[in-house]
């Protein structure tokens, strides 16, 4: 018994995050008996990933500000003000946290033609599921579980979403939500064979799936420009953000899928949303602009650096995503098809064969 | 049948549309051009003839009705006050504020402002009486920003001063008066029934027997030309003409 726990404790010393920074006060916190290997629990990398960055914490804080900040910026690009009888000398701040309270004491209806267990099982059911592939979700050195196959998992829990969806949609059993679950359904098929076809083409391009060692490589956005547009668009359309809002269309079939939800259950919908777009914008990075990689390092932070840049990076590139919404306008349905299985398909596989020029001339 | 097809671009004019979409947006983030009034805190200037709550003033009154008789909502009813004269009452759930109350007022008792937020706890206080239009209406200002919209013929410039603005007109804008006076077109219709006479406010009609035949004589010089006497003569014979 006190050799496994001398083993697990050995293990857990011997992969923590350096920090330069932090370390004389960790070093007087770690003589407290118990607090010192909470601490150094937390601080163990794969603990650290799942629990901090790119994990819970930084999921959380993203849901909480990430939709201000979204409100805010689509606001001032159109003429409008946003958000900002919560706090007005914060401009609304705390907006969601005011969003979340109303969501957390309102009812949550179940209306009498709905799956009952079904209907209130997939939301819970779906956050879980966009949760997932943050194991495979590297930060600078920080990640769950390291495995050579982390892309290629990471890729097959993302694919695992729109099941949930169509989950949501069958169980709610009113006609909008059928509409907006076929639609999910059309789209998925029409994005999901370009986009894998993307990563394919920087997993043959970069010679690996392992993402710590992507890190080292030239930014993938430059090496193929037509894989990170590609990519870039079938994640706007995975997300069903603005131009490929065909699923939620609220002018067409009300919210889609999320029609019939009130409550808590419509508010995890909705934050599922944001969470499919972090992780998406979070493989981008890790893809395509170098992931944690950065043009200054700051001595003090070590390890941080890192977690410092996947952040920044991740943050701009979300930005760029909800952006979208303020330019264009929503595609029909059969346009989105049109584009997925037209366009999209026919640039992942020119980059593809980019790719596959590139390893072979000898470029990286 | 027309047909409406898809105008023909090639792949570089649609990127360039791209590029033009993505730079507004861009320029718009950085420097923004926001529109949005934020009422209470903000109000946009609006002009000094402005359509809004009707203020009325018993002195310049002449008590001629046109106010009544003009309103195309129904909404003003003459009131008797306890001085014996007939004031005006504005219901503002009939009014469609199109002021033709205030254009017609030969005596230029009826004036506009600039309050357009009165707010009211019932239908029946909708009904504004006359002495509550005297005095303006009392208005909680919060507002410390005065917002311009000034439309340029390129594009819309929003001009944004702190100060608090002004919403009462005390000069009513200058307007070309035609002197008007009331005059008798067919004399021998006329049956002497008086009404003009006593229905005029400035005396300037009277009565005369000539050659046994009754004969109303209208004074020009001090007819203030208020249409009253051609509204209640019966035989409708006077007429209102240019002096």
């Amino acid at each position: 018994m006190e050799q496994v726990i001398n083993e697990l404790l050995e293990t857990i010393m011997s992969n923590q995050l350096n920090v330069p920074v932090l370390q004389p006060i960790l070093d007087s916190v770690s003589q407290l008996p118990m607090v010192g290997l909470i601490v150094s629990f937390i601080l163990w990398k794969p603990v650290f990933a799942l629990l901090i960055c790119p994990g819970l914490s930084t999921v959380g804080i993203l849901l909480l500000f990430f939709p201000w900040i979204e409100r805010k910026l689509c606001a001032r690009i159109q003429w409008r003000v946003g958000p900002r009888e919560i706090v007005p000398w914060l401009g609304g701040l705390i907006q969601l946290i005011a969003d979340t309270l109303r969501f957390l004491f309102q009812e949550v209806i179940v209306h009498r033609d709905a799956h009952r267990p079904y209907f209130l099982q997939f939301p819970f059911l779906s956050f879980l599921a966009a949760l997932l592939p943050l194991l495979f979700l590297n930060a600078g050195n920080v990640m769950a579980i390291e495995t050579p196959y982390a892309i290629q998992a990471l890729l097959a829990l993302v694919c695992l979403f729109p099941f949930f969806i169509l989950g949501l949609g069958w169980a709610s059993n009113s006609r909008f939500a059928f509409i907006g679950t076929v639609r999910e359904a059309f789209m998925y098929f029409a994005y999901e064979v370009s986009f894998i076809i993307a990563v394919l083409a920087m997993i043959i391009l970069f010679g690996t799936s392992n993402p710590m060692l992507m890190a080292d490589k030239p930014w993938g956005i430059i090496l193929n420009p037509i894989a990170a547009f590609t990519f870039f668009v079938g994640a706007a359309m995975a997300t069903s953000r603005m131009p490929f809002e065909i699923p939620e269309a609220d002018q067409e079939v009300a919210a889609g899928p999320h029609v019939e939800y009130s409550g808590i259950a419509f508010g995890l919908i909705y934050v599922m949303c944001y969470e499919k777009a972090y992780i998406l914008a979070g493989l981008m990075t890790v893809l395509f602009l170098g992931g944690g990689s950065g043009p200054v390092i700051i001595a003090g932070l070590g390890e941080l650096n890192g977690v410092m840049w996947f952040l920044i990076k991740t943050v701009i590139v979300l930005t760029t995503l909800f952006v979208l919404r303020t330019i264009y306008p929503r595609y029909r349905l059969d346009q989105g098809l049109n584009i997925g299985w037209g366009v999209m398909i026919s640039l992942s596989l020119i980059a593809l064969a980019l790719s596959i020029v590139l390893v072979q001339g000898g470029v990286i | 049948m027309k047909k409406v097809t898809v105008q023909d671009q090639s792949t570089l004019e649609k990127a360039k549309c791209h590029a033009a979409a993505i730079g507004v947006a861009m320029k718009e983030s950085i420097y923004p051009l926001t529109a949005t009034v934020q009422y209470p805190r903000q109000r946009k200037k609006m002009p000094d003839n402005f359509r809004g709550y009707i203020l009325f003033d018993p002195e310049k009154c002449i008590n001629c009705w046109e106010c009544a008789f003009i309103c195309p909502a129904n909404a003003i009813r003459m009131k008797e006050a306890p001085n014996k004269k007939y004031y005006p009452t504005v219901d503002y759930g009939k009014c469609i504020f199109c002021h033709f109350c205030i254009d017609s007022c030969s005596g230029g008792a009826l004036r506009t402002t600039k309050i357009h937020d009165v707010a009211y706890k019932d239908m029946d206080d909708m009904v504004t009486l006359t002495e509550e239009m005297i005095e303006p209406p009392e208005i909680i200002r919060e507002d410390k920003t005065l917002v311009e919209y000034q439309i340029d013929k390129k594009d819309l410039q929003i001009k944004k001063t702190r100060e608090v603005d002004y919403l009462f007109v005390d000069e009513v804008p200058p307007s070309v008066e035609i002197p008007m006076v009331s005059q008798c077109i067919d004399g021998a219709s006329c049956i002497g029934c008086h009404v003009c006479e006593q229905v005029c406010e400035s005396g300037a009609i009277s009565s005369a027997i000539a050659n046994g035949v009754m004969r109303m004589k209208i004074d020009t010089d001090t007819c203030t030309g208020c249409g009253l006497c051609v509204k209640e003569c019966s035989m409708q014979i006077l007429k209102l003409v240019r002096k």
